[in-house]
């Protein structure tokens, strides 16, 4: 990517408002979250779970998970498969609600409104908060329409071929199909479908990222595109990323959460500190390969 | 088995017995071929009854075997080693010219003798101008709200369509003020030739549909412009058409169904990008050869074979005499009766399966729903024959045998697999699909809308044109609906009787029955509808094969 995006990338961020007072006072006390050095946190909150359980039927698929992430930073989940990743990343955005046996209780704040209080509608949420599969679901669309559904099914104005420029550069896709926009989104590379997908979700400019192991189904070249631009769209977006790979959670994540199976958080800070000198006996066991 | 020496090398594997899986697949291959070989004789016998090809002379042979058959074994020899791809796209571009021009026949018989052209260019335009109305509201959706849109468009079309106050006014008891458009249109003094009616409604449909094919391969100017093409070139085939010996509007309507639209496909395939040209070469060839085989049989005044069915059979009604009856009123029943099928059972069947694919509760009431459409896929026609006896003329007063109750009946019939069908079509979208739109946030609606139908379209208009292909064999439901076995004009209304090409057969084989209809008029009549099946099932098939290419 070059200098130039990243400019503007900033220009865009910082013209959006600021969050007012009233979601500023109900960031909620970090004392609350399991990492005992005071929460990763010295940012903004922007989602805030508090005692989310999740069954599904009745398994329960999270205990109790209480934590904050802060804004325009990466914060990655990891832990052994089945341990509730992607119901937890579910949760942020109400795509749970898809399914008919999950049941969640507790509460989850974004930018400091309980998305789970009866009067938030799923729908609206979710063109807030955008997100990215494991395997790449571009829809057998143009690269353009792809990239405009977000605007057009919002029924937002706008500049669409600058939107849909801003986003491709964005995604760093742009140089690549700057010529063939017509052309259809499957016909692109299994690691371009997927920065395709990252234009889709950004296109209309969300709060949120959330990406579920985004590149556990690409190439190691792809993967490392795919890194170096979810650091690129952290200074811009918070984004909420689960990994199963510990270093790629090392390389580009600010905070980590730890999930072990049975669905607890076991712990929650900053990325370097889970990975040098973790407090719980059973991440460092799960960090050093002793299981998981 | 193996054998080991005492240090541990192995010396041989041995044999496993392969016997019992031999048995069992040549087993399998007998069963395939029994069901094949036995339909396939019926099929030969029949059309050796229908057309006698050992009625031909040796001359008229030999003239098209070195016409015809020589030139198209060499070039398509040739074609095949060269470039597969432009073998096929030849086969394929001959299949469109055949399917094509028996389609310009339906849509002959239907404006020569089933609608007036005065009121296909009245409806025609009734519905045009109200459709442009409502794409332009469309394309400026972001600025005039949903309701108004609504509004509009229904406003639209009731004006063009029925004019003030219209059937409301009629129940009111209120005379008609302003006339609607369609009665404006009808009542315009000069009245066109027919042939320019028929062009200009034929002509500019398969305009329309041309100019936008092209568009969406090259761009919007290059659609223009071949849709202006495609139109002068169907109101000129009128002009030619006499010079020819053909009726200027049966010119207009080959050149607008069949001759515009595959041109327009073999120059996209043998000149657009990627494009074959030999493939072209090989249609050339094939079609060149059929011409000049004729021409040359013509001249030396060779004998083709006596076929029962001939331009005679296929234009004539019933008679008396099996050599001078003919199928024409049962082939236009036939296309009504699809028409009016095909209207009812598509909305339904698809609105039924997006429901309950998309929309409906995992519950009891789901569940049974389910099964009970399975169900009544499998209950006989008859049966539905007498549904529709029972529903429509019974208890909803309509006349019996009227295209009306024999297209609402024979929907019924094929609305349980239509169903199934979309269904699975439906089904067959992947759900990464409906997810990445539902994380987007769009409604269930707009999922269905913008990702779900479009990808699962191609599957559920296969699915509808194999369901249709069932219909159009029904015999036993028009019988219960008591269509007449015998009808000498065709239908020109909804509630005119009809009759249907199976149906015709059955009176023949019945009625009639006597050794010159079983041996002339049936047989023909059995190889007619084949074809019209066979016609339908390949477009069925096209499309699925292209859906599973890019899906
Ligand atoms: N749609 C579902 N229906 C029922 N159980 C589910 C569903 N999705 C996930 N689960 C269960 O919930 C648990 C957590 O799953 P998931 O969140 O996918 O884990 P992860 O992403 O960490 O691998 C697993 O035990 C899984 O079997
Ligand atoms: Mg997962």
């Amino acid at each position: 990517m070059s200098q130039q995006n990243t400019n503007e990338s900033n220009a865009r961020a910082d013209s959006s408002p600021d969050p007012t007072d009233d979601e500023m006072l109900i960031q909620t006390d970090v004392s609350g979250s399991v990492s005992s050095s005071g929460g990763p946190s010295r940012r903004e909150t922007v989602v805030s779970a508090e005692n989310i359980n999740v069954w599904y039927g009745d398994d329960q698929a999270l205990q109790d998970i209480t934590m904050d992430i802060p804004e325009k930073s990466v914060t990655a989940m990891v832990g052994p498969s089945g341990c509730g990743k992607s119901t937890f990343l579910r949760c942020i955005n109400r795509m749970n609600d898809l399914i008919d046996s999950a049941r969640v209780e507790g509460d989850l704040y974004l930018r400091g409104k309980n998305v789970y209080d009866d009067d938030v509608d799923p729908v609206a949420l979710r063109r807030r908060v955008g997100m990215v599969f494991q395997k790449p679901n571009p829809f057998p669309k143009s690269i353009y329409e792809n990239v405009t559904y977000g605007l057009k099914i919002q029924d937002k104005g706008g500049d669409y071929d600058e939107i849909v420029e801003e986003s491709l550069k964005r995604a760093a896709l742009w140089d690549e199909v700057k010529d063939q926009l017509d052309e259809s989104g499957l016909d692109l590379s299994g690691g371009q479908q997927q920065r395709l997908c990252i234009a889709r979700a950004i296109a209309p400019d969300p709060e949120v990222l959330l990406m579920d192991e985004p590149a556990s189904a690409l190439d190691p070249v792809a993967t490392s595109q795919i890194e170096d631009l979810i650091e690129e769209l952290a200074q811009d977006y918070t984004v909420v990323i689960v990994t199963h790979n510990m270093q790629q959670a090392a390389r580009i994540s600010d905070q980590t959460a730890v999930f072990l199976t049975g669905g607890e958080l076991v712990e929650f800070d900053d990325t370097q500190k889970i990975f040098e000198n973790p407090e719980s006996q059973r991440v460092e066991d799960y960090i050093t390969g002793k299981f998981g | 088995m193996a054998t080991e020496t005492e240090h541990g090398e192995i010396e041989g594997f041995g044999q496993v017995s392969r016997t019992v899986g031999t048995v069992f697949r040549y087993l399998l291959i007998a069963a395939t071929m029994f069901g094949i070989v036995t339909l396939a004789v019926l099929l030969v016998y029949v059309a050796n009854d229908a057309i006698r090809p050992l009625t031909a002379g040796p001359g008229w042979y030999l003239t098209y075997f070195f016409t015809l058959v020589v030139p198209t074994l060499l070039v398509g020899a040739y074609v095949r080693t060269r470039d597969r791809a432009a073998f096929s796209f030849g086969v394929f571009l001959i299949g469109l010219l055949v399917v094509s021009l028996m389609f310009s026949g339906g849509v002959g018989l239907l404006v020569v003798d089933v609608v007036p052209p005065l009121v296909a260019l009245s409806f025609a335009l009734g519905l045009a101008v109200p459709a442009a109305v409502a794409v332009v509201l469309t394309r400026n959706s972001h600025r005039i709200s949903f309701t108004t849109r609504l509004v509009a468009t229904s406003l639209a079309f009731y004006l063009s369509l029925f004019g003030l106050p219209g059937p409301i006014g009629d129940a009111a008891g209120l005379p008609q003020v302003v006339p609607s458009f369609v009665q404006f249109v009808q009542s315009i003094p000069v009245i066109p030739v027919d042939w320019m009616m028929v062009a200009a409604v034929v002509g500019g449909g398969s305009a329309a549909a041309v100019g936008a094919y092209v568009a969406g391969v090259r761009d919007a100017r290059s659609g223009l412009y071949a849709g202006l093409a495609a139109f002068a070139v169907s109101v000129a085939s009128a002009v030619v058409g006499p010079f020819v010996g053909l009726n200027p509007v049966p010119a207009v309507v080959v050149t607008a169904v069949a001759l515009v639209p595959t041109s327009t496909y073999a120059w996209r395939g043998a000149f657009g990008e990627d494009g074959t040209p030999i493939g072209l070469g090989f249609a050339a060839t094939v079609v060149g050869g059929a011409l000049v085989g004729a021409a040359a049989v013509e001249a030396f005044g060779f004998a083709g074979p006596q076929s029962w069915v001939d331009w005679q059979f296929l234009t004539s009604s019933h008679s008396g005499s099996a050599v001078d009856a003919g199928l024409y009123p049962a082939i236009g029943g036939s296309i009504l009766l699809m028409s009016t099928v095909a209207a009812l059972s598509f909305p339904l069947g698809v609105g039924a399966a997006v429901y309950l694919e998309e929309y409906a509760p995992d519950n009891a009431l789901t569940r049974f729903v389910d099964v009970n459409i399975s169900n009544l896929a499998g209950v006989p026609s008859v049966v539905y024959g007498l549904l529709g006896l029972g529903v429509f003329v019974t208890y909803l007063g309509q006349s019996a045998g009227t295209v009306l109750v024999g297209g609402a009946t024979l929907a019924l019939l094929i609305l349980p697999i239509v169903i199934i069908s979309s269904r699975e079509a439906i089904r067959s979208v992947p759900s990464d699909l409906r997810q990445a739109s539902y994380g987007m946030g769009a409604t269930r609606w707009q999922t269905v809308r913008n990702v779900v139908l479009p990808e699962a379209f191609p599957g559920i208009l296969t699915g509808t044109i194999l369901a249709l292909g069932r219909a159009i064999g029904e015999t036993a439901p028009l019988i219960m609906i008591g269509a007449p076995n015998v009808v000498f004009s065709l239908p020109t209304a909804l509630n005119s009787k009809v009759s249907a090409m199976p149906l015709q057969v059955y009176a023949w084989s019945s009625l009639f029955a006597s050794e010159d209809f079983y041996t002339k008029a049936v047989p023909a009549g059995v190889v007619v509808l084949l074809a019209v099946l066979l016609a339908m099932n390949s477009v069925a098939i096209v499309l699925r094969n292209k859906f599973e290419r890019t899906g």
